[in-house]
């Protein structure tokens, strides 16, 4: 070895070393490359170098990167079959290294290159390997033409294993780097999703997070309620984009029956994968709007994935990631992590909906557990499949003991109860019918309103015993007096009908009788029509007491003195005052009661006697009380004096008259003043009514 | 003097008719009223003198108010029922009562007319007439059924 030759070996070891240093540093593929590319061409004493790899599926070589050539001679060499007759692939497909002394050289193996730039002399491509595996090769051109001795081979080839390890190293740690990137991503995801129940909220969100890393756009759309597309979110970094996309979805809404995205991958429930987005299909969306072309011409839209997100067979909505002016085109890679995260979201979604829906549910429970009407759900087959406390509570059957049993069987009445309900479909108008029926022994009234839903009915009940009881004494009550009406009308009538014949001879004292009878049964109308009137105003409540201090030997007194205008000559009015105590009431009810009170003891004294009225004190209450020495009333009958209608009409009483209401009135207006009415009576000896009343404090 | 518009022909000559009810003045205008067709009127104001007159004198037809003290027209009509001199009495109800149900009840008690208060005294004679015609023909069961379809007059 020559001292120039030991000399070049030592430099060429050095720069070597330089190259490993480098190469050790290096951490990431392009680091890695700018390394081999620079310091690496410069050990080789190359001009230009350039780094080609086996694409995934191993068909074709992609040049990764190139230094010192010029654009003219890469140009369309960004990509190449492996099959290709040029050097690069020839090298990978045998792991041969080739090297090529002179241009000619190169012409003569690749007649091709023959027309391409002469600057370029000497080429050496080196197989790119690791553990015998060839990924890659790389090219190194030189400015000269050179004999590659045993040495300078050499170097070219340890140069190449160093690139090869620290290539595939840095690749195998960028593969690592986003593996990592995509479970933190996924991870970051699936915390968003479970972080509230939000969902529209936390699938913004996951949007958000997408962008830049896994995509220049990401879109999410969700299916409504009546099938059609929602968009839910779009991100991308800028906002002033987010903006725009969304005019631009406005004014191009999705057609719902298009052949690709969104609506696509929502009707099939399958993704849709466009690693390189296809031109025609870009022309074929865009038609002939110029306007659109330019948006999609300035979008730049290289690659897409749209994945459904779909959770128990059930497509919810989709996602899409779209790579544009930053992204790298999508992989296999890309698509599995979008599946991934696609199926993340739609369980997410899918679990917030059962949530809330079991939340509605549950609301639902507790509301038909408070409403006061019974409600009751019955299955086509008659089975109960709810039953609610206050269903419970009308029909007396316990809800444990109706659920999952024939309603017939629990409820023996139920056919009864339902029968005559017309059932209606929701939303129908569900008319309730008023039903009597015996449960445990008591008759009840329930209305009953049906809605059948096809999967059955649902039953509302209440019960109605109350209202109905209340609603026939209200009938009755206008029944009864309209009776009572019509018999004082029957008389005025009837009398002013034969005054006006004149086919029926009638003396003047005939007609001053007639017109007397006429005046009298007027008077008892008119009595009857107030009578009817108070009294429903009392059942109404409507009646206003004016309680106020009064003198009561003045009120006893004044009825005393007007009763003693009409009584009959046998009937003697006695009133007697044992120290007035002051009370509190309305003068003119008490005074309505009295006269009341003394008209019938003169009324039930046919035969004449004693009508006494006394005023007392006793025990912190004051009593009036009304006797007579009349005709008494029958023990079975002194409570019944007080209920409306009811009259105590002794033969030697008819045609006397009254409305039947005046006791039931007199004991109503006492009651309102806080206090009580009362009789005591033996048949044949009298009767004695008593009003008390507290005295005033 | 007369108020009748019937076929002579068919009317029997005279008739014993009695009326019965508590109110001086219905009973007034009933008398009179009728006193002009040439039948033979009584009159009772209470249920207890009806029935005593029914069984003397067994009118041929009675027109009964219903709504009286004691023994009302309910009572009555079923006492005259349940006896044999006065079972065949026919019963023209006289009433405050408009009810359905009270004219069923009317019905089953055997009357043949069932009258609502206030009536029209002026109708009531051809009323009475024409019942009295139908019951000679044999219509009374024809008479029975129509109560519960008779507009109040």
């Amino acid at each position: 070895m020559t001292t120039a030759e030991s000399s070049e070996a030592a430099d060429r070891a050095r720069r070597l070393q330089r190259v490993a240093e480098l190469l050790a540093e290096a951490v990431t593929p392009q680091e890695v490359l700018d390394a081999i590319l620079t310091e690496g061409v410069r050990a080789a004493e190359a001009r230009a170098g350039a780094i080609g790899v086996l694409t995934q599926d191993g068909a074709n070589v992609e040049l990764l990167a190139q230094r010192g050539y010029d654009a003219s001679a890469v140009t369309g060499w960004s990509s190449f079959p492996l099959e290709a007759k040029v050097p690069m692939s020839d090298v990978i497909r045998t792991g041969e290294p080739l090297f090529l002394t002179s241009v000619q050289e190169r012409n003569k193996r690749y007649p091709m290159f023959s027309d391409r730039g002469q600057q370029n002399h000497a080429l050496v491509v080196v197989p790119l390997a690791v553990e015998g595996r060839v990924f890659g090769a790389m090219s190194l051109s030189f400015d000269r033409e050179i004999e590659f001795e045993p040495e300078r081979r050499e170097m070219k080839l340890t140069l190449a294993r160093q690139a090869a390890q620290a290539l595939a190293r840095s690749r195998l740690y960028a593969a690592e780097q986003t593996l990592r990137e995509r479970m933190t991503f996924l991870a970051e995801a699936s915390e968003l999703l479970a972080s509230s129940l939000d969902y529209n909220h936390t699938l913004k969100q996951v949007a958000q997070l997408s962008v830049p890393g896994l995509a220049d756009w990401c879109a999410i759309d969700m299916v409504g309620p009546n099938g059609e597309i929602e968009r839910l979110g779009v991100a991308h970094e800028d906002p002033a984009k987010v903006r725009w996309a969304y005019e631009l979805q406005d004014r191009y809404p999705p057609d719902p029956d298009a052949p690709t995205g969104v609506p696509q991958v929502l009707r099939t429930g399958k993704p849709e994968f466009f690693p390189e987005l296809p031109q025609e299909l870009l022309d074929e969306a865009i038609g002939d709007d110029e306007e659109l072309r330019r948006i999609i011409d300035e979008l730049g839209l290289k690659s897409t994935i749209c994945v459904p997100l779909v959770a128990r067979n059930r497509t919810l909505g989709a996602l899409t990631l779209i790579a544009a002016e930053t992204h790298p085109p999508y992989t296999e890679a890309d698509l599995a992590l979008a599946v991934e995260l696609a199926r993340r979201a739609a369980v997410a979604v899918d679990n917030a909906r059962l949530y809330r829906e079991a939340e509605r549910g549950a609301d639902a429970a507790r509301a038909l557990a408070y409403v006061a009407d019974g409600v009751a759900l019955i299955d086509t087959s008659g089975s109960v499949l709810h039953w609610n406390p206050a269903a419970a509570s009308i029909t007396g059957v316990a809800e444990e003991e109706a659920l999952g049993r024939q309603v017939s069987e629990v409820v023996p009445a139920w056919d009864a109860l339902t029968s005559h309900v017309p059932l209606v479909p929701p939303g129908g108008d569900a008319r309730p019918v008023t039903v009597p029926i015996v449960l445990e022994g008591r008759e009840r009234w329930v209305s009953v309103s049906g809605v059948d839903f096809g999967d059955g009915t649902v039953y509302a009940l209440q019960d109605v015993t109350e209202e109905h009881a209340l609603e026939k004494t209200r009938s009755d009550f206008v029944a009864t007096a309209s009776h009572e009406l019509r018999t004082p009308l029957a008389a005025v009538y009837g009398a002013v009908r034969t005054l006006r014949r004149d086919d029926v001879e009638l003396t003047d004292a005939d007609r001053a009788q007639f017109l007397e009878m006429i005046e009298s049964e007027a008077t008892r109308l008119a009595k009857i029509v107030d009578q009817i009137l108070l009294a429903g105003q009392l059942d109404a409540d409507a009646v206003e007491f004016e309680l106020v201090e009064c003198d009561l030997e003045e009120v006893a007194a004044g009825v005393i003195d007007s009763a003693a205008l009409h009584v009959p000559e046998s009937i003697s009015l006695d009133l007697s005052v044992d120290g007035a105590a002051p009370i509190r009431c309305d003068e003119n009810k008490l005074r309505q009661v009295l006269v009341n009170l003394v008209d019938n003891a003169v009324k039930y004294s046919p035969e004449g006697g004693r009508v006494e009225l006394r005023v007392r004190s006793e025990n912190g209450s004051c009593l009036i009380e009304v006797a007579d020495e009349g005709l008494g009333i029958p023990e079975d009958e002194r409570e019944r004096i007080f209920e409306k209608f009811y009259r105590l009409d002794p033969q030697q009483t008819q045609g006397v008259g009254g409305s039947g209401l005046g006791l039931y009135i007199c004991r109503e207006l006492v009651e309102r003043m806080n206090g009580r009415l009362r009789v005591e009576s033996e048949p044949g000896k009298g009767s004695r009514f008593t009003v008390e009343l507290p005295l005033r404090r | 003097m007369t108020s009748r518009t019937t076929d002579a022909a068919l009317t029997p000559p005279a008739a014993t008719i009695l009326v019965v009810d508590d109110s001086p003045v219905n009973l007034q205008v009933l008398v009179r009223t009728l006193h002009g067709t040439g039948h033979r009127i009584l009159a009772a104001r209470d249920g207890r003198t009806a029935l005593d007159i029914m069984k003397r004198a067994r009118p041929d037809l009675v027109l009964l108010d219903v709504m009286m003290p004691e023994l009302d027209g309910w009572t009555v009509a079923r006492e005259l029922a349940a006896d044999e001199r006065t079972r065949d009495i026919p019963i023209v109800f006289l009433t405050a009562r408009a009810d359905p149900a009270d004219r069923r009840l009317g019905q089953q008690l055997g009357g043949v007319g069932y009258v609502v208060k206030p009536f029209d005294p002026v109708t009531i004679g051809d009323f009475v007439e024409g019942v009295l015609v139908r019951i000679e023909r044999g219509e009374r069961d024809e008479l029975k059924r129509g109560i519960s379809s008779e507009p109040d007059r």
